[in-house]
């Protein structure tokens, strides 16, 4: 980690007192031992320090702070709690604009099962505050407890439930937007069917690339009557790949359908957070079945005879939600548990179709012992949601040359099988250099100029999700490509 | 107006680009179910996705889906029936309807209640937009965040930005029990009692419909208010609902083509439309709707609670629009939408959805030369 | 993806604590779940004062990217409470007090630590001169000068206000209690603060131990447990009171080593860590190590036996140095619990620090007021009559901020309502 001086001309001592002058000395930091915190999210491989960081309190503040920034055009990167985990909230010497402070509850209907909440309102405080209303926030990232509702709406957060009740842009009906150039808009229809484009939908997940979110309507899911988390164990990765295609295949859509490698499962059991998973097992399944209590008793034993027959050595129904959280704890936490193996992590996060995960597994161990890494699998099975993480000694060169190379070419892996680049953890800067593999120049072209909608001069949060070469090709489009008219 | 059938994503784009190059605007039809509509698209000529058709990919065991746009609803149901899937989208009319229209216009049906609409089932999509450039959102996978959403953009577009080309939805697989009741609701505000129960009960049916008295007897299910009911699950579970369901009245099992009934309702020449609030205001919406309709014969009227929406089909007769628009003229807090109207009420209930500076920005993006079903969701600014 | 070579840059403090903690800095993965945790990240809303800012800037220090003096390491790492909630909210295990404590210890080194906390520090290591200043402190409790001054606005009212907060209103003699012992022998850890202001708490230990049938036994030689100095970075007077107190103990052949006060217990069971680098004295540290218990533990083991009515409304909050550092979270419930008719009320963030750590107060006062701020918020929203907590310096800390704040909620230890209950049982 270097400390390197702001290299944008106009982020001065001068914009530091403009900006202090709108939200309050305290809030804005220009030293750059005060920036060293700010130069990663959640995925420190990357380190790149902002030029200044400014933190405002209330929605006026936001609003003041990116007007300032527009009338200057000057870039700048929103930023939540920074748990992200593709990069993307880095601000490369530009300005970052935190908007952690702002976590107010604004509203809750729980008539109609709606809650509205400023973006810096971290995700499982929504689910706490309106637990006594028998509701949840359903997006459940690992991250729950320090990520925001404003990141999960920037990169359309998933997470193990995500299965059952769907990502946060299936929970998300309205947003007040600030846009770059410091216009205020709403989108979306709060109350009642919304005709029209859906931007709402265009908006979550676009990556910090449109703009700020000042609000968000958000659903709520009720609380489910009954719970059941049954936690199996299969001597091969295969057979409890099995048993997923089978649960899947039957119609019961379990809440969450978790599956868990011998490598995690010995991370985890070593850490603080040891859940009793059986550390002898190749994989574990953590499948969790929610809803009415009428009903659900056959569906867990439909699901348990299902492990059974495609080979599970031993199927574990949790007793009480004592049992239930530790067996969650494990799983939720694995991310960090992984940190104990070694001095440096990445994580993957890839997609594949279901039917394809034998197949795409067994091409990743193969990868792992021909690149000698250690790869780790946790990840949500039951939509094909890989994350294989590869801890790793960042200071030996020749491993980190072996993990690059492995990392790539799981990604490979899973874009010949059919599947994505990401799934949850957004492109952010991690997967730009893969986002070639999926969309064709046109494609990319297409989403750049979606975004120039939002933000003509692309100063919100730039360089990420579209590579700039597919950017650059759209404005030299015109002459090369006759039926494209530049705007 | 002059059609052109196109076999093919290139034939299509260059049918585009054509109508670029000649200033034409094209109207972008599947089977051509809403080309009676009332719309105001200004188009001089128009294009058929229908022969882009047949499925690309189906692969049960991942539970998803990939067509080409032509591809009728009823194909995709005989196929998956097969594996004993489904697509869960019930769009009114019938399964003669393309994918791709039920896509471009985000249609949905009853079994939007449990299962949401196309924005919650499409996974991915190919389209060929306005300035005959083909592009890809979203993918073939279940989940999926790479690059800007362009799939939730695309659907419910009304094919403005894009013809699309190929769809890729997300199936479901059919349960153990899927069963339909009939509750006659005999005290009045029964829209909002059904909406209470539903809250208070701990599953979601998979589809809950209140009818009115008209409707009823058109379904031949009785007389009154009625609900409808669809409960899937296991057997254990259906039994369990349909008990809870008892405290809104006797339910009487009924045939579930009962539902392709409700979704083939429309009469020839009907004006159609939707009312929607929050789902707690249902009983005043539910309540407005009548009112509307109270100065048409026959109007049928079926309510979702969960949702909040109304929806009325008021058939064709002579003072029917002369009514209709003095009623509409009275202020709401509900939003209107439009399914079919005569052209000089649609400014009336959905005047421009798609006319705001965003969308503008999109759409001049997109098709820069207005090719595409121009003026149909109102006009640029 | 790009997976950057890091080269290892140079150690910039060879030899220092903070060096030696290196593989505690690597298992942080930046991954921020600490942040929710951290009282000073919730108040300040700054990351730099969250436990992931700090370890960055703790790596900053030994890369040499930053320099021991610099303004921004003085004031983060100052502002940590040490509370180590964030311990507990971190999978990956990073033993965070004890890097705080090394980068204390490192920065101690280039830059003496400040006049009022060496002040404080130097007394407490004095048995003699401690004993006089409790004394001083109880004299001014009792004429009530305590109470008049903790009125003054700044640190010096607040701090009449902690004196003031730790009277207790006379309770009829207590009759000496006769133990069967079959639970095992005690010593007790009196204490600095214990034993100088709360004596009467540590009375009411040795009673309610003796009913749940503990034998007490008697360690002279006993001081401060060093908690104090090694949270400040004085680590060698932290050395030589463990060792103190090491001897101390083993004289007593006790089976258990009880301790009232969190802070004290965490500390004693932390003594093989402080005293690894010599051999002998971490075996015996761990022996002793391994006999501290918190009274709430010891009284949780033995049942503990159930009171007489004690009709309160009561919220716990539970020390940090009690849930966080020695994970004890259910035995304070379980003696609570043992009085019949005292009502638990949920107290939110009942697990998040009250801001008074140590000497912090003292030393930080700002902070350490947003941080009371917020604690009193969560108090006055959940209406107790009492908030227990089993930690002399919490007790200080919110009875102060109660007193100051004209609540009439007080604070006291679970152990004397315990005390109470038993007095008031039937007799038998």
């Amino acid at each position: 980690m270097t400390l390197t001086a702001a290299p944008a001309s106009k982020i001065d001592q001068a914009l530091a007192s403009r900006l202090a002058a709108i939200v309050g000395e305290r809030r804005v930091l220009f030293r750059p031992s005060e920036l060293l915190t700010y130069a990663s999210d959640g995925l420190p491989s990357y380190s790149k320090q902002p030029g200044l960081a400014v933190f405002p309190g209330t929605r006026e503040e936001v609003i003041a702070v990116v007007r300032e920034l527009a009338r200057l055009g000057l870039p700048f990167v929103p930023r939540g709690a920074g748990t992200g985990l593709s990069g993307g909230a880095l601000a490369d010497g530009v300005v970052l604009v935190g908007l952690n402070r702002l976590s107010r509850i604004l509203s809750i209907d729980a008539e109609n099962g709606r809650a509205v909440v400023e973006p810096g309102v971290v995700n499982v405080s929504l689910s706490r505050a309106v637990a006594a209303l028998g509701y949840h926030y359903a997006p459940d990232p690992s991250s729950q407890t320090a990520c925001t509702i404003g990141g999960n709406v920037a990169e359309n957060a998933g997470g193990p439930h995500c299965l059952k009740y769907g990502v946060t842009t299936n929970h998300v009906v309205a947003l007040t937007v600030l846009l770059p150039s410091g216009e205020v808009v709403t989108l979306g229809n709060a109350s009642g069917e919304q005709e029209g484009y859906d931007l709402v939908g265009t908006f979550v997940g676009s990556e910090g690339c449109f703009g700020i979110a000042l609000d968000v309507t958000v659903r709520l899911s009720r609380n489910p009557e009954s719970v059941r988390t049954l936690l199996a164990d299969f001597l091969s990765i295969d057979a409890a790949a099995r048993a997923v295609s089978a649960i899947v295949a039957t119609g019961i859509v379990p809440a969450a359908l978790e599956m868990i490698d011998q490598a995690t499962i010995r991370a985890v059991e070593s850490s603080i957070y040891a859940a009793g998973y059986p550390v002898d097992a190749a994989a574990a399944l953590l499948i969790e079945l929610d809803g009415a209590t009428a009903g659900l008793e056959h569906d867990v034993a439909t699901v348990e005879a299902l492990c059974a027959s495609n080979g599970a050595r031993t199927v574990r129904v949790a007793r009480d939600d004592a049992e239930r959280a530790r067996l969650w704890q494990g799983r939720k936490k694995a991310f960090g548990a992984m940190g104990r193996l070694a001095s440096h992590l990445v994580v993957q996060d890839a997609v594949v179709p279901r039917t394809k995960l034998p197949e795409v597994l067994a091409q990743i161990a193969e990868i792992g012992v021909r690149q000698r890494v250690r790869i780790c699998n946790v990840f949500h099975a039951g939509d094909g949601n890989l994350h294989p993480n590869i801890p790793y000694d960042a200071s030996d060169a020749d491993e980190s040359a072996r993990v690059h190379l492995a990392m790539r070419e799981i990604m490979t892996a899973c874009v010949n099988a059919g599947g994505s680049i990401t799934g949850e953890h957004g492109v952010g800067l991690d997967k730009l250099p893969y986002m070639d593999l999926i969309f064709t120049p046109e494609s990319l072209a297409t989403m750049c100029a979606l975004r120039e909608v939002f933000d003509p001069d692309r100063r919100s949060n730039p360089g990420k999700v579209v590579p700039v070469h597919a950017c650059r090709e759209w404005h030299m489009a015109p002459s090369a490509r006759p039926h494209r008219e530049i705007l | 107006m002059t059609e052109t059938l196109t076999a093919s994503v290139d034939a299509l784009r260059e049918c585009v680009l054509d109508a670029g190059a000649r200033g034409v605007a094209l109207r972008v039809v599947g089977r051509g179910a809403w080309l009676d509509a009332g719309r105001g698209a200004r188009t001089t000529e128009s294009i058929s996705t229908r022969e882009l058709a047949g499925i690309i990919e189906y692969v049960p065991g991942d539970l998803t889906l990939t067509a080409r746009a032509g591809t009728t609803l009823a194909e995709i149901r005989e196929a998956t029936a097969e594996h004993n899937q489904r697509l869960a989208l019930d769009p009114h009319g019938t399964d003669d309807g393309t994918l791709g229209a039920t896509v471009a216009t985000a249609s949905a049906g009853p079994l939007a209640a449990s299962f949401g609409t196309p924005r919650d089932l499409t996974l991915g999509v190919e389209f060929v937009m306005g300035t005959g450039a083909v592009a890809r959102g979203g993918g073939r996978v279940v989940k999926n965040v790479a690059g800007f959403d362009l799939t939730r953009l695309l659907t419910g577009s009304w094919g403005t930005l894009g013809i699309l080309t190929e769809i890729t939805v997300r199936l479901h697989a059919r349960p153990e029990a899927d069963e339909s009741f009939a509750v006659s609701l005999e005290r009045p505000g029964s829209a909002e009692s059904v909406r209470r129960v539903l809250r208070r009960l701990p599953f979601t049916p998979y589809a809950c419909e209140i009818v009115n008295d008209t409707f009823a007897a058109f379904l031949g299910i009785g007389h009154g208010e009625t609900a409808l009911l669809r409960l899937g699950g296991n057997a254990a579970a259906v039994r369990a609902q349909r008990t809870a369901f008892a405290e809104l009245g006797v339910p009487r099992e009924i045939d579930a083509a009962v539902w392709t009934r409700l979704r083939q309702a429309e009469p020839a020449g009907a004006i159609v439309f939707r009312m929607s609030h929050s789902a707690s205001e249902i009983a005043r919406t539910w309540t407005e709707a009548n009112a509307v309709a109270v100065g048409c014969a026959g109007t049928l009227l079926h309510a979702s609670p969960t949702r909040g929406v109304v929806r009325c089909i008021v058939p064709s007769s002579d003072g029917a629009a002369g009514w209709l628009r003095r009623a509409f003229g009275a202020p709401t807090m509900t939003t209107r939408i439009g399914e079919r109207l005569p052209v000089d009420l649609w400014p009336m209930v959905s005047s421009a959805p798609a006319s705001d500076p965003i969308s503008s920005g999109i759409k001049r993006t997109f098709d820069p030369k207005s090719v595409l079903n121009a003026g149909i969701l109102g006009e640029v600014q | 993806m790009s997976t950057p070579v890091v080269v290892p840059p140079e150690c910039a403090l060879p030899g220092s604590p903070l060096s030696n903690a290196q593989a505690g800095i690597d298992a942080c993965v930046h991954c921020g779940f600490c942040l929710q945790a951290c009282p000073t990240y919730l108040t300040l809303e700054d990351e730099n004062d969250s436990p992931r800012g700090r370890i960055v800037l703790m790596r900053a220090l030994l890369e040499g990217t930053l320099a021991p003096g610099n303004e921004s390491v003085e004031t983060h790492i100052g502002q940590c409470l040490g509370c180590r909630a964030c311990e507990t909210a971190c999978p990956s295990g990073v033993p965070y007090g004890q890097l705080l404590e090394a980068t204390r210890e490192t920065l101690a080194q280039h830059r003496p630590i400040p006049a009022i906390a060496r002040i404080i520090l130097w007394i407490f290591e004095r048995p003699l001169l401690l004993t006089i200043a409790m004394a001083g402190g109880r004299v001014t409790r009792a004429l009530g000068i305590a109470k008049l001054l903790a009125r003054l606005p700044g640190r010096p009212g607040f701090a009449m206000a902690m004196l003031s907060s730790t009277s207790r209103s006379k309770t009829s003699a207590r009759a000496a209690v006769r133990s069967t012992g079959e639970k095992g022998r005690v010593a007790l850890l009196t204490g600095c603060v214990m034993e100088g202001l709360f004596t009467e708490t540590n009375r009411a230990t040795e009673r309610v131990l003796a009913t749940n049938a503990y034998a007490m036994a008697s360690a002279p030689g006993q001081g401060c447990c060093g908690a104090l100095h090694v949270h400040a970075g004085d680590a060698d007077a932290a050395r030589r009171l463990a060792k103190t107190n090491i001897a101390a103990f083993e004289r007593t052949n006790a089976d258990y080593i009880c301790v009232n006060a969190a802070g004290c217990g965490a500390m004693m069971k932390e003594y093989p860590h402080l005293l690894a680098a010599e051999p002998e004295w971490a075996a015996r540290a761990a022996q002793l190590s391994s006999k501290v218990r918190d009274v709430s533990e010891l009284l949780s083991a033995a049942g503990p036996v159930r009171g007489g009515a004690v009709r309160t409304l009561v919220a716990y909050d539970a020390p940090c140095h009690l849930v966080h550092a020695q994970r004890i979270v259910a035995p304070p419930l379980d003696v609570l619990r043992a009085i019949p008719e005292l009502e638990l009320v949920p107290l939110n963030e009942s697990d998040v620090c009250c801001g008074s750590a140590g000497i912090y107060n003292l030393v930080e006062p700002h902070v350490s007021d947003v941080v009371l701020a917020r604690k009193l918020e969560n108090i006055s929203a959940a209406r107790p009559d009492l908030v227990a907590t089993g930690n002399p310096g919490c007790l200080m800390q919110i009875g102060a901020g109660l007193l100051r704040a004209g609540s009439p909620t007080r604070a006291v230890h679970p152990v004397e309502l315990l005390d109470e209950s038993y007095a008031r049982r039937a007799p038998r």
